[in-house]
C-alpha cells in the first residue's frame, strides 16, 4: 500500500478517543494529517490505528479567556489562525507566523497541536509559542494536566505528551501592556524550511525607552525551540536602542552546538541565529512602540 | 514572473510563421486532458518496484527473494544475475576502453555503486503490493569504501568501482589548440585560477520518469510506452541487450510533462521491464517515485577546473585558457562519456580565444550517474569562460563590459571558425549585450550601488553572462571520443498527408516536453500549403510503428526549430507539390498557374477555377479511376521528409570539425542584492536577450527562455545535490532539495535581435537549453558585489552560508587568484595575434 496497512477510527468524543488512545498503544492522533501522512507514506514510522481527532468539537474554535488570553483549540488549522481577528487583535504575530507556513493547501489542513505534538525542529509555531509564554493543556484517560510550552518539547520530534494522552488547547496569555512579538527565519528560497530562526517579545517601560521584560526563542539551533536566558538578561533593562539591541544579541547561542547540513555549518548557524535574534527583537520593539501586540513585519 | 511581451514580428509578414500565437496544445494540456505515461496502461499488467540500494558501494553478498514471492498479489521478482543471464550482452559502451570495461547491465549485477543503484525489481497486482513486496527482498550487502570526490576518484590509490577497469578514469583526452604555452609566455599578464568547481543539480521535470512495457513472448515483440525523449537512443542501447531486433520494437511517446534532457537517462529501467514482463508474462508498469527520481533518473554532470592559466594582454584581450577538467560521471556512463567532446562545441565561448588547451579526464564514481541535463557539458565549460572573463575583468581592474565587447566575437567576423573547427554561423553579441544592459537598467542600478556605498549591510551586484546554446549536432563528434563508433552527421523526419476529406496531417518523430511543437510545425506547414494552424493537426510523440522516425529522431539538444522544421517544411513542401500536379490535371492548368489559398486549389486570376482539397483528395482515395497513371504513382498525398543537415565527419586525431550547426547566443544581465549578515542574495532585476535567428513563434521563444532562466537562477542559488563521504545523498526529496518556484524567480525582462542563420531552412537556430546564462550572470553579479580585491566566487552554486563565507573572508586568506605581470610582453599589440 501507500502506506502500510493501518486503521482508521474517527471517535465522536474526546472521551472516546482518549479511551482508544489508552487502549490500543499502537494508536496515534491524526490531526490534520500534513505530516502524519507522510512520514507514514515514507516508512519511518508505523501505526496500527490512525485516531482521527480533527472534527472533535473540543479541540476546536478559538476563544478570549477571561483574563485576556486566547484558548486555542489544538484542531485549529493555520488558515484560522492567520484569519482570526481575535488572534490578531491580541496576538497579531501569532497569525503571521501561521500565515507564512508553507502553502495555502497546508494552511487549510495543518493544525497547531499536529505543529506543536510532532515536534519537528523546522516547525514554525514552536518558537513562537514559547515566546509568547503559551502553556499547552492536555487531556487523557486518567486526567488532565498543563505544561509550560518551553517545557512541552522534549527534542527531536519527542515532546511531554505520555502515551495516551492529547494536546487539547493551547492557553496564550495576554500580553503585558507595550508589549510586542518579533519573529525571523533563514531559509534557502521561499517558503522552503527555515535554518534558523528566532521568535522574541519585549515590554517597554512607560516612555517605550527601555526594555523591562523579554523572551528570546531560538529555533534549529538546539532541537527544540530554546530560551536564550543570557541574552534575555542582557536585554532585560537595556535601552531600546539598535545599539543595546545588537550588543545584548551579540553572545546569543555562543555554547550551542547548532547542527551542520548542506546548507550551512554550526558555525554559520551560530551567527545566524545572532541576526536573526536581534532582528526578531528589533520587529518586536517595533510593534510594542507601534501598540499592535504585534508587528507589521516578519512572521516568515 | 510576468511575461514582457516583445514586439511581435510576424504579422506585418503575413506568415503564420513568425507570430506569437498561443500554442494549440495548451488547452488540452491546462484541462487535464494530456496524455502523460501514468496515464496509460496495457491488458493485464503488473506493476512495477525496483528494490534499490541503501550504499553507495557494496558487494552484494545475496539477494532472498522469498519473502517477496510469498506474498499474495506478487508475480515475479527479477534479480540482476538473473537479468543478466536472460541479456545477450552488457549495455553498449560509447567509451574505447577502459571505459566500455564499466559494462552496465539492466540491474546491478554482483556490486552496488551508488545509492539508490537498482538491485532487484518485484512485479505485482497493485502498485501499493510491489512496494510492500520489494521492502521484503533481503538483500545482504558487504559495504565498501565510497568514491565520491571527482577529483580524487583519478588517483591511483583510490578504491576502484569497477576492477575489471583497472581505474576509475572513463575517459582521458587532451584538446589542444592554437599554442596555449607560447601565449602564456608571451603575454603581458598571466591570470591563474587555482579550482573551479560546477556543482551537481537536476531540473526536477513535474512528471517523474515512467514506462509501462509488454514482452510479447509469442511474436517477440517488445512496445513500450514511456517519457523517453530520444527513444531511438533507447532502442539502440536496449534492443541488442535483451536481444530483441529494431522491428520488433515499438516505442511510443506520448505527452512529457519536462525532461530537460533527464529523460535520456532510464533506459536500464526499460530493459529491466522488458526482462521482468517477459518473466511473469505480462506488461510491466512503472511509474516513479520522486524520491526514486532524485537518487536514481540521472544528474546534471558535476565538473572541478584545476590549474586555469589565462594570457590576457594589456588592453584586456584574452588570448586564450589552459585548464584541467574533471568530469564527474557517477556510477555507470549512461550518455557519457559524450559530454567529454559536447562541451567542444563551444571551445572559446562567445570570445575570439586562440589558444586553448583543456586537458580532460571523465571519472566514475559512487554517486547517481548523470545524464544530459539542459545546457548539457557545455554549460559546465560555458561557466568556466565566464569566469575567467569576469575575474580577469576584476583582477586586472578593467571594466567588465568592456572586456566581453573586446573579446566578443563581432558582428562582422560570422561565419567565424574557432580554433577547433566549429562554425559560428551568426549573431550580434555587443548589440545583445547593450540591449540586456538597458533592459536591466544597469545605469541607474550602478547609481544605486555607488549611493548605498559601504556600511549599510547591503551590497549590489550586478553581472553578465553570455552564453551559445549549440543545436543541431553533428553526431561525428562521438567519434573524437571513440573513432570507432558508426555515428555522424544528425537528421529529422517529418509526414505530411492530405487526408481524405481533405484535412491536412503532420507527423513528427520528435517528443516535444513543452517546446510547443504542435503550434510551430502547424504554423509553417499552414505557411505552405495555404491553410491555417488550424487546419494543420499535427501528431507528435514518437511511435515507432507508425510515426516517421530516424535513428536521431527525439527531443533533445536544442534543434526542433532546425532539425524539426526542417523536415516538417520538406514534408509539406513535397505534399504542396502533389497537391498543385493533382490540382493542375483537375483544373486544366498549369502547375505554375495554381495557388493554395483557404484549403483550395485554383488558378490564379480565375476565380471560377478552383477545386477544394476535399476535391483532390477525393481524386487519389476513393475516384481514381481514369486517373492517368504517372499521375497516381507521384500523388499519393503520403509525402516523408527526412531533413539531414549539412555535416563532414571530424578530424578525430586533431579533435577538429564543425560539431554544430547552429549558435544561438543569450546575454542575461541580473542586478543582485546580498546581506551581508547573512549572505543571502535576492535577484532584484533580470533581464535576457535570446537571439536564436528567426523565431517562429516569439511567444514559444520567450517561454523557452523564461524556463531556462528559471533554472539556472534556482541552480545558482537554491539546488544542489550533495554527497557526504559515505555517499549518501544529502538531498534525496523535496524537503532539502528547494526547487525554485513562481515565488522565488523574480520578472525577467526579454529582449529580442534575431540574426538568421545563414545554414538553416528557415534561418532559425536551436534553443531552449541556453547555456546556463543565469548561473554566470548571478556569478558574476557576486562578483561584483565583493569588489576588487575580495573573494573568488569559485563555485557555481552559491547558497546563503557560502555567499556569507565569500563576504567575511579573512583579510589575507588565500584567494586561489593569482596574477602574473610581464613587462615587455608583446607590449599591448593584441591585434597581432
Ligand atoms: C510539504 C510540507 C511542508 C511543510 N513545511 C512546514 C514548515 O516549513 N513549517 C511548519 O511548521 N510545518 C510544515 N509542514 C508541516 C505541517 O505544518 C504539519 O501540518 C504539522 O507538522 C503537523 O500538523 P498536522 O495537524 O497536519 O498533524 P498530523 O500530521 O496529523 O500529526 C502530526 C503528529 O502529531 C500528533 N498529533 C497531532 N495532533 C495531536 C494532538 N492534538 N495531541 C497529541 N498528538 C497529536 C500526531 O499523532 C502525529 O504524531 C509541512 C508539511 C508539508 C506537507
Amino acid at each position: 500500500m501507500l502506506l502500510e496497512q493501518v486503521e482508521y477510527v474517527r471517535p465522536q468524543s474526546l472521551d472516546e478517543a482518549l479511551e482508544i488512545l489508552a487502549n490500543d498503544d499502537g494508536a496515534a492522533p491524526l490531526a490534520g494529517g500534513q505530516s502524519l501522512t507522510n512520514v507514514l507514506k515514507n516508512r519511518v514510522a508505523s501505526v496500527d490505528v490512525l485516531v482521527d481527532i480533527s472534527a472533535l468539537g473540543d479541540l476546536a474554535g478559538i476563544t478570549r479567556t477571561a483574563d485576556g488570553g486566547l484558548s486555542i483549540g489544538a484542531c485549529v488549522t493555520y488558515d484560522e489562525l492567520d484569519r482570526s481577528a481575535e488572534v490578531r487583535q491580541s496576538h497579531w504575530m501569532l497569525g503571521e507566523v501561521a500565515a507564512h507556513i508553507e502553502d495555502q493547501q497546508i494552511r487549510n489542513k495543518g493544525t497547531i497541536g499536529g505543529n506543536c505534538c510532532l515536534s519537528d525542529p523546522t516547525n514554525n509555531l514552536p518558537p513562537i509559542l514559547v515566546a509568547l509564554d503559551a502553556v499547552m493543556e492536555l487531556r487523557s484517560r486518567s486526567g488532565r494536566r498543563s505544561v509550560e510550552a518551553a517545557d512541552f518539547f522534549k527534542g527531536y520530534f519527542a515532546t511531554a505528551l505520555e502515551p495516551g494522552e492529547l494536546l487539547v488547547s493551547i492557553t496564550v496569555p495576554q500580553m503585558p501592556e507595550r508589549s510586542g512579538a518579533g519573529y525571523a527565519s533563514l531559509a534557502v528560497g521561499a517558503d522552503a524550511k527555515a535554518m534558523v530562526r528566532a521568535a522574541a517579545r519585549v515590554t517597554l517601560d512607560r516612555d517605550h525607552a527601555t526594555i523591562v521584560d523579554s523572551r528570546v526563542v531560538l529555533a534549529r539551533v538546539a532541537h527544540v525551540p530554546t530560551r536564550d536566558a543570557e541574552a534575555e538578561a542582557r536585554l532585560n533593562g537595556a535601552d531600546a536602542t539598535d545599539d543595546a539591541v545588537r550588543a545584548a544579541c551579540a553572545g546569543v547561542a555562543d555554547g550551542m552546538q547548532p547542527i551542520t547540513d548542506v546548507h550551512g555549518s554550526s558555525e554559520y548557524r551560530r551567527q545566524m541565529a545572532k541576526v536573526m535574534a536581534r532582528r526578531a527583537v528589533d520587529q518586536a520593539i517595533a510593534a510594542a512602540r507601534g501598540g499592535r501586540n504585534g508587528s507589521s513585519a516578519g512572521g516568515n | 514572473m510576468t511575461i514582457t511581451s516583445a514586439p511581435v514580428t510576424g504579422e506585418a509578414t503575413k506568415t503564420w510563421s513568425g507570430r506569437s500565437m498561443p500554442r494549440k496544445e495548451d488547452g488540452r494540456l491546462v484541462q487535464g486532458q494530456g496524455a502523460f505515461v501514468d496515464d496509460g496502461g496495457m491488458h493485464g499488467q503488473g506493476y512495477a518496484w525496483f528494490v534499490r540500494s541503501p550504499y553507495a558501494h557494496a558487494r552484494i553478498v545475496s539477494i532472498d527473494c522469498g519473502p517477496a514471492l510469498a506474498m499474495e498479489g506478487v508475480y515475479a521478482v527479477l534479480t540482476g544475475e538473473e537479468a543478466k543471464a536472460m541479456c545477450e550482452a552488457p549495455f553498449f559502451a560509447i567509451a574505447p576502453p577502459p571505459g566500455s570495461l564499466m559494462q552496465e547491465w539492466p540491474l546491478a549485477v554482483g556490486k552496488v555503486r551508488y545509492q539508490g543503484d537498482a538491485v532487484a525489481v518485484v512485479l505485482a497486482d497493485t502498485r501499493e503490493t510491489a512496494r510492500d513486496a520489494a521492502e521484503r527482498v533481503v538483500v545482504d550487502y558487504e559495504p565498501l569504501p565510497a568514491v565520491t570526490d571527482g577529483v580524487a576518484a583519478a588517483e591511483p590509490t583510490t578504491p576502484l568501482l569497477y576492477d575489471e577497469a583497472g581505474t576509475n578514469v572513463a575517459w582521458h583526452g587532451v584538446y589542444d589548440y592554437g599554442d596555449v604555452d607560447w601565449a602564456l609566455e608571451n603575454a603581458d599578464h598571466v591570470v591563474k585560477l587555482d579550482r573551479l568547481h560546477f556543482h551537481r543539480f537536476t531540473s526536477s521535470p513535474l512528471e517523474c520518469n515512467g514506462a509501462v512495457v509488454n514482452f510479447n513472448r509469442g511474436t517477440g515483440v517488445v512496445d513500450v510506452l514511456s517519457n523517453y525523449q530520444m527513444p531511438m537512443f533507447a532502442a539502440m542501447v536496449v534492443g541488442p541487450t535483451i536481444g530483441v531486433p529494431m522491428n520488433k520494437f515499438n516505442f511510443v511517446t506520448k505527452d512529457i510533462g519536462g525532461a530537460f534532457g533527464i529523460k535520456i537517462g532510464f533506459y536500464p529501467q526499460i530493459a529491466a521491464l522488458a526482462l521482468l514482463s517477459k518473466k511473469a508474462g505480462r506488461p510491466a508498469k512503472w511509474t516513479e517515485f520522486r524520491t526514486e527520481h532524485m537518487l536514481s533518473a540521472g544528474h546534471g554532470n558535476e565538473r572541478t577546473f584545476l590549474d586555469i592559466e589565462v594570457p590576457v594582454m594589456s588592453d584586456g584581450t584574452i588570448l586564450g585558457l589552459k585548464a584541467r577538467a574533471f568530469d564527474d560521471a557517477g556510477a555507470y556512463l549512461h550518455y557519457e562519456p559524450l559530454g567529454a567532446v559536447i562541451w567542444s562545441q563551444v571551445v572559446p565561448g562567445c570570445y575570439k580565444l586562440k589558444h586553448v588547451r583543456v586537458d580532460y579526464t571523465e571519472v566514475v564514481t559512487n554517486k547517481c550517474p548523470v545524464v544530459p541535463n539542459r545546457g548539457y557539458s557545455r554549460m559546465q565549460h560555458l561557466w568556466l569562460v565566464e569566469r575567467i572573463v569576469d575575474v580577469v575583468a576584476h583582477e586586472l581592474g578593467l571594466d567588465a563590459v568592456e572586456v566581453r565587447k573586446r573579446n566578443y566575437v563581432q558582428p562582422e567576423d560570422y561565419p567565424y571558425e574557432t580554433p577547433n573547427g566549429c562554425i559560428y554561423d551568426s549573431g550580434d553579441l555587443p548589440r545583445s549585450l547593450d540591449l540586456a544592459l538597458e533592459l536591466a537598467h544597469v545605469d541607474e542600478w550602478r547609481a544605486r550601488q555607488r549611493e548605498l556605498g559601504t556600511g549599510s549591510g547591503r551590497r549590489i551586484g550586478i553581472g553578465i553572462g553570455s552564453t551559445l546554446d549549440s543545436g543541431t549536432n553533428n553526431f561525428g563528434q562521438s567519434r573524437i571520443i571513440n573513432p570507432e563508433l558508426p555515428f555522424s552527421g544528425n537528421g529529422e523526419a517529418a509526414f505530411a498527408k492530405l487526408d481524405l476529406f481533405g484535412e491536412i496531417n503532420v507527423n513528427l518523430g520528435t517528443t516535444p516536453q513543452g517546446q510547443g511543437h504542435e503550434t510551430t510545425a502547424a504554423q509553417v506547414a499552414a505557411d505552405i500549403l495555404g491553410v491555417t494552424p488550424e487546419d494543420v493537426t499535427v501528431s507528435t510523440g514518437f511511435n515507432q510503428a507508425n510515426n516517421s522516425y530516424v535513428g536521431f529522431s527525439g527531443t533533445y539538444a536544442s534543434q526542433f526549430a532546425v532539425s524539426g522544421l526542417g523536415a516538417v517544411m520538406g514534408a509539406a513542401q513535397k505534399l504542396r507539390h502533389q497537391i498543385v500536379k493533382l490540382a493542375a490535371f483537375a483544373l486544366q492548368a498549369e502547375e505554375e498557374e495554381i495557388e493554395l489559398e483557404g484549403g483550395t486549389a485554383r488558378v490564379r486570376g480565375d476565380e471560377e477555377r478552383a477545386i477544394p482539397f476535399i476535391g483532390l483528395a477525393n481524386m487519389v482515395y476513393t475516384n481514381n479511376a481514369g486517373l492517368p497513371a504517372s499521375l497516381l504513382s507521384e500523388c499519393d498525398l503520403n509525402a516523408r521528409y527526412v531533413y539531414v543537415p549539412p555535416f563532414e565527419v571530424p578530424d578525430t586525431v586533431a579533435k577538429t570539425g564543425n560539431l554544430t550547426l547552429t549558435y544561438a547566443s543569450q546575454v542575461h544581465v541580473c542586478v543582485i542584492e546580498v546581506d551581508e549578515e547573512t549572505g543571502e542574495v535576492k535577484v532584484l532585476e533580470y533581464a535576457a536577450v535570446d537571439d536564436c535567428g528567426k523565431r517562429i513563434n516569439p511567444l514559444v521563444v520567450e517561454g523557452q527562455v523564461h524556463g531556462a532562466t528559471g533554472l539556472g537562477i534556482a541552480a545558482s542559488l537554491y539546488e544542489s545535490l550533495d554527497y557526504d563521504e559515505s555517499g549518501q545523498l544529502q538531498e534525496p526529496s523535496f524537503y532539502e532539495y528547494h526547487v525554485g518556484t513562481a515565488m522565488d524567480i523574480p520578472d525577467v525582462a526579454c529582449g529580442d535581435i534575431e540574426s538568421p542563420s545563414p545554414f538553416t531552412p528557415n534561418g532559425a537556430k536551436g534553443m531552449g537549453e541556453g547555456g546556463g546564462a543565469p548561473l554566470h550572470a548571478v556569478c558574476a553579479a557576486l562578483q561584483d558585489a565583493l569588489g576588487g580585491g575580495g573573494a573568488v566566487v569559485s563555485e557555481s552554486h552559491n547558497h546563503w552560508a557560502r555567499v556569507y563565507e565569500l563576504v567575511h573572508r579573512e583579510p589575507g586568506a588565500p584567494r586561489g587568484v593569482e596574477v602574473i605581470t610581464r613587462s615587455g610582453g608583446l607590449a599591448n599589440d593584441a591585434a597581432s595575434l
